[in-house]
Formats: structure tokens, sequence, C-alpha cells
């Protein structure tokens, strides 16, 4: 099998792991009130945690740039990363715990956490321009670099930085309850 | 905004708290009486996040009051 179709493979099936493991965990006989305070107060924690490992990563793709050699090892983990790029995305820019029940969901994507959220994607949005023009800045003093590898340096600074942002404001909501 | 045609910082005040208090109510159960997490209500309260008209309006009434009894603006 291709190496890029066993990375995207592999990132599908992590997620299902950590889906199934998440779903096993879940406390049962909450409320729809208790469910969301569990769940928005476990996103605080997880958001940061999250960033990092988005991050960690990056070692992949870090340790091969400039250079044309690129393994089926690097293109798997490329592709893994890939998926959790656009999973990340997904629950940046919905509601995110998409299998949990839509009155729960409606309730943890409440004022507070939308008007976070929103703040949080104007950061990934300042932080991916500034990274791009970065980039397209690098390139004017000869450093070469391929389409890819700008779009993955594009995304490794916007994605955690939204992360990151929404973690710290999550938790502050959190501070003095 | 006025405050912000003559450079004076302005806040959203309440007595959300106080009069949570007063009841009897904790943020949970003004939470659920409203319709949002404990989180905005802790936001509310500790001047974090200002809510819009439409949550204002919810928490004054789940508390008895009018929304200018709850928040008032402060220079």
């Amino acid at each position: 099998m291709d190496a890029y179709l066993m990375g995207l493979a592999a990132g599908i099936a992590a997620g299902v792991i950590i889906v199934a493991i998440v779903k096993l965990r879940a406390v049962k006989l909450m409320s729809v009130a208790e469910k969301a305070e569990y769940l928005s107060k476990r996103r605080a924690r997880m958001l940061p945690a999250l960033a990092v490992i988005f991050l960690s990563q990056q070692a992949a793709f870090l340790s091969t740039l400039g250079s044309r050699e690129q393994t089926s090892a690097y293109a798997a983990k490329v592709s893994a990363w890939l998926v959790l790029s656009i999973v990340i995305l997904a629950a940046l820019a919905t509601k995110g715990f998409w299998l949990e029940p839509k009155a729960v969901r409606d309730l943890i994507d409440d004022e507070n956490t939308r008007a976070n959220r929103n703040d949080a994607m104007r950061w990934g949005f300042l932080f991916s321009m500034a990274a791009a023009i970065a980039v397209y800045a690098l390139t004017l003093f000869n450093v070469q670099m391929s389409a890819r590898d700008a779009v993955h340096i594009v995304l490794t600074i916007g994605i955690p930085a939204a992360l990151i942002r929404w973690g710290v404001l999550e938790r502050r909501a959190y501070r003095d309850a | 905004m006025s405050g912000a045609r003559t450079g004076m910082p302005e806040r959203l005040a309440s007595r959300l708290k106080e009069r949570r208090t007063e009841l009897g109510l904790t943020q949970a159960e003004l939470a659920e009486r409203v319709g949002v997490t404990r989180k905005t209500v802790n936001t509310v309260e500790n001047g974090v996040f200002t809510p819009s008209a439409t949550l204002a309006i919810k928490l004054a009434q789940a508390l008895g009051l009018s929304v200018e009894q709850l928040f008032w603006i402060e220079r």
C-alpha cells in the first residue's frame, strides 16, 4: 500500500481508537448540564496538550526540511499529521464533540465558548498570515522551499496558535469559579 | 459608545453574584435556568465576559430583576 495511504489510514485509526476510549470512559447517568460541564472542563485541559502533540509531530517534517529525500516512513507520518490537522480544524470551526447528543453539544457551545472560539480563530488566522508573510519574505532571500513546505509551515504555526489561545481563554473562564 | 468617544474606560458591572447568593442559587443552578454552562455565569460574574443582550435579559429574568437593576456601566 502507498505510504501516504498508510499514513492516512493510521491517522484515521488513531482517531477511531481515541473516540472509542473516550466513549468507554464517558461518565454515565449525568444530566445534560453536568455532562456539558464535565466535557467543557476536559476540553480546557486538553487544548494546550493537543497543541503540544500537534507541534511534536513536526519533528518528522523539520528533520527533512530542505532535503529532497523523503522516505515512506516520512510520507506516512506527514499523512497522519494531515488527518490530525483536518480533525483539529473541524473541531475549531464547529462545536466539536460530534458524538455527543445535540443538547450537550449546544450547551457546550454556549455564548462564552463561542466568543472564546472566535477569538482563538482570529489568533490562528493572524499567526497563519504572519507565517505566510515570513515564508514569502524568506523566498525573496533565495531560500528554496516547495509549496508543500510553505503550507506545512503556515499550518504548523496557525493551528497551535488557535489551540493555545482557546485553551488559555477557557482556563481563564473557569478561574475563580 | 460614549466611553469610546471620550476616551474614558467603561466596563459592565453587575450585582449578579450578590443577587444569586441572595436567592441561594449556585452558579450551576443559575446556568441551568438560563441555558448556559457554569463557566459563562462565572465569567459574567467576574466581569471577564460581557454577555449579549439576550443573555443579560435571561439572567435578569432568572434573578427576578430588570436588566438595568442587574447590570450597569461603570466608568
